[in-house]
């Protein structure tokens, strides 16, 4: 079994900055691909409300990375993925 | 689980546990508190208290208070009491939302004249539920509601590194509490005990706390990032309100009694207990009902929007039964923090878990005081504890208690100056933040050992007033208040004797020893 780092400065600022950004794309993403789209009745607020779990969720978790890099790696690679998606939501979706 | 995993989680949750401890102990103090907000508001409101008009007389006490004060259309309540009355009161708003503090009521006296009657209200009660959002922090609110959003973002990670780590013992410790001359090991079992069982309380708090704090925020960056700019624009569309048009000419609404009739045939499990009017008397008045119903989880508490001509229904959208489906989980979250749900039943739950959340964020401390301590040795000099310990430990004991008793101290002093005083809101804040920070600077001047049996005895004492007072105004309304307020001063009696019997026969290498002394050999 590999050693995990503690890299805390590393593995946080994963957390908190890709972590937001995760949780605000994946939260659009639900906005898109679910029924009404974004602009249904009311809908805003629940999408606004699941970016505070979806982001603590990955923040809590984010020292099982083994390591700081690892954390940015893989969380920025989630975000680049997600982003994308959620772009072509908006331009072919709309 | 791996042991390396646990140590870095068990350093995860002590950082962040140490952080936010004690500025959670008083969200937490006061949310408990928060819970009966209605009641308290009502236990400061010392008689006379605002008189009533019967409701069959409503539409008229409406009508006779729009010709004398037209200001009062804008917008203006109308109180549901028991036994079919009603309290009608608005204040005067410089800016839209800024109410100044000074409401107008308005009754009918038995010969029908109208009677109009400014009231200046304590806001103990809002207060209270000010220190909750913030903490005590200064500031127009909102510096404390971002720094409170700060420390919720910790404090879930608190929660799932606590987790972390307890989760391998589950199973074999979760029910022990091991009383013993092993302190660490009681306090331990204690906190674990509390944090698992109250869990999904905590994990609720701290997820519905950030969006709270942050929602603007959010709101903010998905505009950008997910609404390309049109969020505005679909709040609008959402409101039920925004497609009306204006239309100030006078015109006659649906009496009270209609809304309510109204409202029942729609829905008889809900009761009803305030009218929202705006623009009231005009063309384009619409009313809001406001209630609660048990059954449902509802967004404090739920409402409809009625046309106020016609008594047409406008918006269900909030209504118990009626929400929609986004609505319904929006006001579940809503409803999962405020106790909106389930009556009295779950209010009292709330209020339980509450005070629970509290002990378990100073328990906290306490676990990490009694990690550092420098050991004695066996028959060797007297132990003086570090200084990170001492400061610890007298912060622990002043925050926390000086909590406890400047909020008890400040609504025994409301009840007595209600009336008596000009800006009787200034005094509640004075009265808090004097004893508040004296508690911390004396508790740092004396030691936590010496001052925690003080500040217990004060803050048993400021509690004690709460009875007290409701006896020296001659008020006996509302004695559930006072009840609880005279039980828990009692108990904060007992940890005051138990805390001082502490410094003086318990260990010596202790913060909580009185002076550093050799263990008395029981």
């Amino acid at each position: 079994m590999s050693r995990l780092r503690r890299d805390w400065w590393g593995k946080s600022s994963a957390g908190v900055f890709g972590g937001l950004g995760l949780a605000l794309a994946l939260a659009g993403l639900v906005a898109w691909l679910t029924p009404g789209g974004p602009a249904a009745t009311n809908k805003f607020q629940l999408i606004m409300w699941l970016v505070s779990p979806l982001w603590l969720g990955v923040l809590s978790l984010c020292f099982l990375f083994p390591s700081g890099a690892s954390a940015w790696r893989w969380l920025g690679g989630a975000n680049l993925l997600a982003f994308a998606a959620l772009a072509a939501c908006r331009h072919f979706l709309a | 689980m791996r042991s390396d995993i646990i140590r870095l989680y068990k350093s995860v949750h002590t950082w962040t546990g140490i952080l936010t401890g004690l500025a959670l102990f008083i969200a937490f103090y006061a949310g408990a508190l928060t819970v009966f907000e209605g009641p308290l508001e009502r236990w400061l409101s010392t008689p006379p208290r605002e008189a009533s008009t019967p409701l069959d007389k409503a539409g008229e006490l409406i009508e006779k208070t729009l010709a004398a004060r037209p200001d009062a259309s804008k917008e203006f309540y109308l109180y549901l009491e028991d036994d079919d009355r009603v309290r009608l009161a608005w204040e005067k708003r410089t800016v839209r939302t800024v109410p100044d503090n000074a409401p107008w009521t308005a009754h009918l006296e038995e010969d029908g004249q109208l009677a109009l009657v400014q009231r200046h209200p304590s806001h103990m009660a809002q207060f209270i539920d000010s220190l909750h959002r913030t903490a005590g922090i200064p500031g127009d609110g909102e510096i404390g509601e971002h720094f409170m959003g700060v420390v919720s973002v910790l404090y879930a990670v608190a929660l799932v590194s606590g987790l972390i780590v307890v989760l391998p013992s589950l199973v074999k410790d979760f029910l022990a509490l091991r009383l013993g001359k092993n302190l660490k090991r009681f306090w331990l079992d204690a906190h674990n005990l509390v944090g698992v069982v109250s869990l999904p309380f905590h994990l609720v708090m701290a997820m519905t706390a950030v969006v709270f704090a942050f929602h603007d925020h959010l709101y903010d960056l998905e505009d950008k990032l997910v609404y390309g700019g049109q969020l505005r624009a679909i709040m609008k569309a959402s409101n039920p309100l925004a497609g009306l048009k204006p239309d100030p000419h006078p015109a006659t609404m649906v009496s009270p009694r209609q809304v309510l009739d109204k409202v029942r045939d729609l829905e008889p499990g809900f009761r009803p207990l305030i009218l929202h009017y705006r623009d009231g008397g005009t063309g384009s008045a619409v009313i809001r009902v406001l209630g609660e119903d048990p059954r449902y989880l509802l967004r404090g508490k739920g409402f409809l929007w009625m046309e106020g001509r016609s008594g047409e229904i406008l918006s269900t959208d909030y209504f118990p039964g009626r929400q929609g489906s986004w609505n319904t989980v929006v006001s579940s979250i809503f409803a999962l923090h405020f106790a909106s749900y389930g009556g009295d039943t779950v209010r009292w739950s709330y209020f339980f878990l509450g005070l629970a959340g509290a002990f378990l964020f100073y328990s906290g401390n306490l676990l990490w005081l009694e990690t550092r301590r420098r050991q004695e040795k066996h028959h060797g000099p007297a132990v003086a504890q570090s200084r990170a310990s001492r400061v610890m430990a007298a912060l622990t004991v002043s925050i926390s208690l000086g909590c406890v008793a400047g909020i008890s101290l400040s609504l025994a002093a409301g009840k007595i100056l209600s009336g008596k005083v000009n800006d009787i809101n200034a005094w509640h804040q004075g009265i808090y933040y004097a004893f508040f920070l004296g508690a911390v600077a004396w508790a740092y001047i004396r030691g936590a050992a010496r001052s925690a049996p003080q500040l217990l005895a004060a803050a048993s004492l400021a509690t004690a007033a709460i009875p007290m007072s409701s006896l020296v105004v001659g008020d006996s309304a509302l004695a559930g208040v006072d009840a609880v307020a005279a039980t828990a001063s009692l108990a904060l009696a007992w940890m005051a004797h138990r805390t001082a019997h502490r410094g003086k026969r318990g260990p010596g290498d202790s913060v909580w020893a009185v002076a550093p002394h050799e263990t008395k050999q029981h």
